[in-house]
């Protein structure tokens, strides 16, 4: 197997693409339409799931972050999977805001409002992207890593604020659906929403084990390739050094 | 659009970026990992 595959990142694929599978059959054809919402709430069955996700790779970054800044448990794998977990969170990020902005146009009439839940939400990706862009500054790797640390500590800081917005202010978004104690949904409809919820965390660990494989790939290639330039650079001034030595060698011989 | 319209665009803008960056992560490693040696390609 090449790449960042192997038997154990196989069988977490086929497991999520099957609980996928399933949440969409599920959500499409066998649950009922709501009263209200009629279609539309079958995405409620991809919204929620999207969020979370977002709010528990931010968790992740902020937990390897803090365990990257601890001196005792300082690691370059630590590091790794901040970044790893930082780009999984800004890609459901995105699509929480996607499936929201389309839930919206139908049930409230606008692609957006700011409303304190979908603002957060949007502050928390834009910090997302800020943190990705951190990590592509120039410089030495350590230092890189340590600011980079600290930016993956700082933004946690909006999860806890954008989850219970909903509680905290006056908010068109509507409140927990199902973490509370007794859920909104009930029967085929809980069922589904509780199975996109596996689906995803599924979907989540596949994909953080080959962006970490990734990101050590990438690291040891970069480390290794700047290894060989410095090879090749000391090479080429020893030979033009060698070069020099041999010309000046040759002019006082030469009278 | 009717509500199916929108059903229809929430799951494919989930599950098309999710496949998309999916192919781009796998892509990207099986490309990198051929600049290592033949022994160290797989992961255990």
């Amino acid at each position: 197997m090449s790449g960042t595959a192997n038997r154990t990142t196989r069988a977490l694929g086929l497991a999520a693409l099957s609980a996928t599978a399933v949440t969409v059959y599920l959500g499409l054809v066998v649950t009922p339409p709501d009263q209200v919402q009629g279609q539309l709430v079958r995405l409620i069955y991809i919204h929620p799931a999207s969020a979370t996700f977002s709010f528990v790779a931010c968790g992740v970054t902020f937990a390897a972050s803090l365990l990257y800044l601890w001196p005792r448990t300082r690691s370059r794998r630590w590091d790794h999977l901040a970044a790893s977990s930082a780009e999984i969170a800004a890609v459901f990020a995105a699509l929480s805001l996607a499936t929201g902005s389309i839930w919206g146009r139908p049930t409230w009439g606008v692609w957006w409002t700011w409303d304190a839940r979908l603002t957060l939400t949007a502050l928390l990706f834009a910090l997302l992207l800020g943190y990705l862009a951190l990590r592509r500054i120039g410089g030495p790797a350590e230092t890189r890593s340590k600011l980079s640390a600290v930016a993956g500590v700082l933004l946690f800081a909006v999860v806890p604020v954008d989850h219970f917005a909903t509680e905290w202010w006056r908010t068109l978004h509507q409140g927990d659906t199902l973490f509370r104690p007794k859920p909104l949904i009930h029967g085929s409809q809980l069922a589904t929403m509780l199975l996109s919820f596996l689906a995803f965390a599924l979907i989540y660990g596949y994909l953080l084990v080959h962006r970490y494989r990734l990101e050590q790939l990438e690291e040891r290639l970069e480390t290794e390739g700047l290894e060989l330039a410095l090879a090749e650079r000391r090479a080429e001034g020893a030979a033009e050094s060698g070069g020099v030595v041999g010309a000046g060698a040759s002019q006082q011989v030469a009278p | 659009m009717s509500q199916w319209g929108y059903v229809a665009a929430g799951y494919g803008v989930v599950f098309g970026v999710l496949g998309l960056y999916l192919a781009r992560l796998l892509r990207r490693s099986r490309n990198l990992s051929r600049s290592l040696p033949e022994q160290e390609r797989t992961w255990r």
